[in-house]
């Protein structure tokens, strides 16, 4: 739901500059999971970061809270470089940012209750001791949607759906300001997909939360989200409000990828024009020359191999990074052939 | 005759926590050159329905208790079990959701795709060799000479469903099970894909049995669909008809909290509570807990199966009412 309707310009919470995350292989083999992103990410606001497997939007979330360490760039949180803080300030500034991950059965450490893992941010972060905390974790699985007699159970007992209650409890004790949601709802059941999804929107209105929901699922994506952030081979691709990508997307890449959604009406499906691409995802080991997409796109002319295309905002707050694409002719099929206005 | 008619089927674990009815009494058939969808959530009994058909339940601890799998009207369930072997993989081919793990790693493609049609064909090594060749070539495995000598791991998730396709689809089978085949892989590939299941079966007249869980793929590929829950069809129709208008709350809660693309953004509808633990039902219909509709009567007595047109049935205590909704809903 937008709520981006306010007349002054929203407040960047999280500011993300250039950043990259490189793994070094060995025999000088290195993968670039992060290739140079920038972003803002808007109070408030749900961000949906959406890209296929091994397009580093999983790494990009980590690296965003620090889990994993940038290679190089910034991330700001409220305008200050959580990098430079120390001690004290960084213990203090980092409550305010958490996560909650997408395998529900592996977050949780099973040898402790519920109450044990939903209170043990408290703790860690002195923010409330003996009765305080117990009334506290009570509240937390009462606002998730579980009962208070769960706190003595222990995560084995529980279902999927259940455990990422749990995990976004847990997340929620030191009441966080910013969460990255990595893939929360890819584990669970469509009818527990819905609740979940649910929830998350409800916490986010009541406490004022501001989500990146990464997700592979971009029917999921489409409608929890604000702004969408399509990522593919380590960089950000498109950005666009979360109903003008689906319905209007720019860059081919994600072209292919909304075709590729299924949409649950039998009608529809019987006569959509399906883009289908060529190909597989190619190894972020030794990604393509030029745009990295330039591999599988059925629009690519020879200087794509070459060029490496910036995000340009082609329309109002509408980014895409294509050469063959400009704010003159911003859809492709109206460009003629051999020619990349985006480079005049 | 069908190419395919479950009858009443009924498969059953002994577990720990007592019983459980994976599959309670499931009737359904195929015709062919149809493709049959089966949803339903983890648990449902999508996968054990289908494991049932081809024999392959592992006893214990489960075992078929009851029921019949007529196949081109043999009853495959009361077959020994080497005539059961030879229509496994020659007549009834599968692909799961994971090709890693239905791939031998230690073995080249080659080879495992030869071992398909020396063993049911009777063909030479050479003949099989071309055989494998010409396979990987249909499924769009670029470079398929050269490639064929490689083993699974060379190989990416979606060029290893294609082989799985391959393997299954190498002698020509009157019945393809696919079991989640997209699960595990991206969008753009799951599309590729899709697209080439629905190809080759265009090509070659076979039929299909989907089993997913979702209902975007159902929508593009299948005919008919059964909806699972708690080990018993919930709802079974043309694909069309179920989508249009649902006759069982539970499908129809399953379709409006799936998000619409097309649609705006807003509160989804969602289903409330878990499903039910299959070895613990109570008596009743297994949904009343979860539906909106209940009423004192779905706790207390099991739902009729109700034929609300002669292809679409229902079990539900208010099928017709739920049907004459949607109907109506559709119209308006």
């Amino acid at each position: 739901m937008s709520s981006q309707s306010t007349p002054n310009a929203p407040e960047t919470l999280v500011a993300i500059r250039d950043l990259k995350v490189h793994f070094n292989l060995g025999h000088d083999r290195m993968v670039k999971a992060v290739d140079g992103v920038t972003l803002d990410i808007l109070a408030g606001e749900t961000l949906g970061l959406v890209g296929e497997s091994g397009c580093g939007k999983s790494t990009l979330g980590r690296a965003v809270l620090r889990l994993t360490e940038p290679t190089s760039g910034q991330v700001l949180y409220r305008n200050q470089d959580l990098a430079r803080l120390s001690g004290k300030q960084l213990r203090e500034q980092r409550r305010h940012l958490q996560i909650i991950f997408q395998d529900p059965y592996a977050s949780l450490n099973p040898r402790m209750t519920v109450g044990q893992i939903v209170g043990e941010p408290l703790e860690t972060f002195r923010l409330a001791r003996g009765r305080e905390a117990e009334q506290r974790v009570q509240e937390l699985l009462e606002t998730v949607g579980l009962s208070k007699r769960f706190i003595k159970r222990y995560p084995h007992e529980f279902s999927g759906g259940q455990r990422q209650r749990i995990g976004i409890a847990r997340a929620l004790a030191v009441d966080p300001d910013f969460i990255v949601a990595d893939e929360p709802i890819s584990a669970l059941d469509v009818s527990i997909q819905a609740q979940i999804m649910n929830l998350l929107e409800k916490l986010r209105r009541e406490k004022n939360l501001t989500y990146l929901f990464i997700s592979h699922d971009l029917r999921a994506i489409r409608h929890v989200s604000d702004r969408v952030a399509v990522m593919y081979l380590g960089r950000l691709v498109e950005i666009a409000d979360a109903k003008t990508i689906y319905v209007e997307p720019l860059m081919p890449y994600t072209k292919a990828l909304i075709s590729a959604v299924p949409v649950p009406d039998p009608e529809v499906e019987a006569t959509r024009q399906r883009i289908v691409l060529e190909g597989d995802v190619p190894s972020p080991i030794n990604p393509p020359s030029g745009c990295p997409f330039h591999t599988r796109c059925p629009y690519a002319i020879d200087v794509c191999k070459e060029v490496v295309p910036q995000l340009v905002e082609i329309k109002p707050a509408h980014y895409a990074a294509c050469i063959r694409i400009s704010p003159a002719v911003p859809h492709i099929e109206d460009v003629p052939p051999g020619t990349a206005p985006g480079l005049d | 005759m069908s190419l395919l008619e479950v009858k009443n089927l009924r498969t059953y674990f002994n577990t720990d926590d007592g019983l459980v009815k994976a599959v309670d009494g499931i009737s359904f058939q195929l015709e062919r050159g149809e493709t049959l969808g089966i949803v339903g959530e983890s648990g449902s009994g999508k996968s054990v329905t289908n494991l049932s058909i081809i024999r392959l339940i592992p006893e214990p601890p489960g075992r078929i208790a009851g029921g019949e799998v007529l196949f081109n009207g043999e009853d495959i369930l009361s077959l020994p079990a080497e005539a059961v072997r030879k229509i496994r993989g020659r007549r009834i081919a599968m692909i799961f959701q994971d090709p890693m793990t239905s791939l031998n790693p230690f073995m080249k493609i080659s080879k495992q795709l030869m071992e398909m049609t020396e063993l049911h064909l009777g063909h030479t090594k050479a003949q099989a060799y071309e055989h494998a060749i010409r396979m990987l070539e249909t499924v769009g495995i670029p470079d398929a000479r050269a490639r064929a000598n490689s083993y699974p791991h060379e190989f990416s998730g979606g060029m290893r469903q294609r082989v799985m396709i391959a393997m299954a689809l190498s002698c020509e089978p009157e019945l393809l099970i696919a079991d989640e085949p997209t699960t595990a892989l991206d969008v753009t590939i799951q599309a590729q894909i899709l697209e080439l299941i629905k190809t080759l079966k265009q090509k070659t007249g076979t039929s299909v049995i989907l089993i997913t869980h979702d209902l975007g793929v159902v929508a593009g590929m299948t005919d008919h669909v059964i909806v699972m829950y708690a080990g018993k069809i919930f709802e079974q129709a043309r694909t069309k008809e179920l989508f249009a208008s649902p006759g069982n709350p539970y499908t129809k809660g399953l379709l409006r909290s799936v998000p619409d693309p097309t649609a705006e953004q807003g509160k989804l509808y969602q289903i409330p509570g878990l499903p039910p633990d299959v070895a613990h039902l109570k008596p009743g219909c297994p949904f009343a807990d979860r539906c909106e509709r209940a009423e004192e009567i779905c706790r207390r007595e099991f739902p009729p199966f109700v034929e609300l047109t002669p292809d679409h049935h229902s079990l539900c205590h208010f099928a017709n009412e739920v049907y004459v909704e949607s109907v109506n809903a559709k119209r308006a």
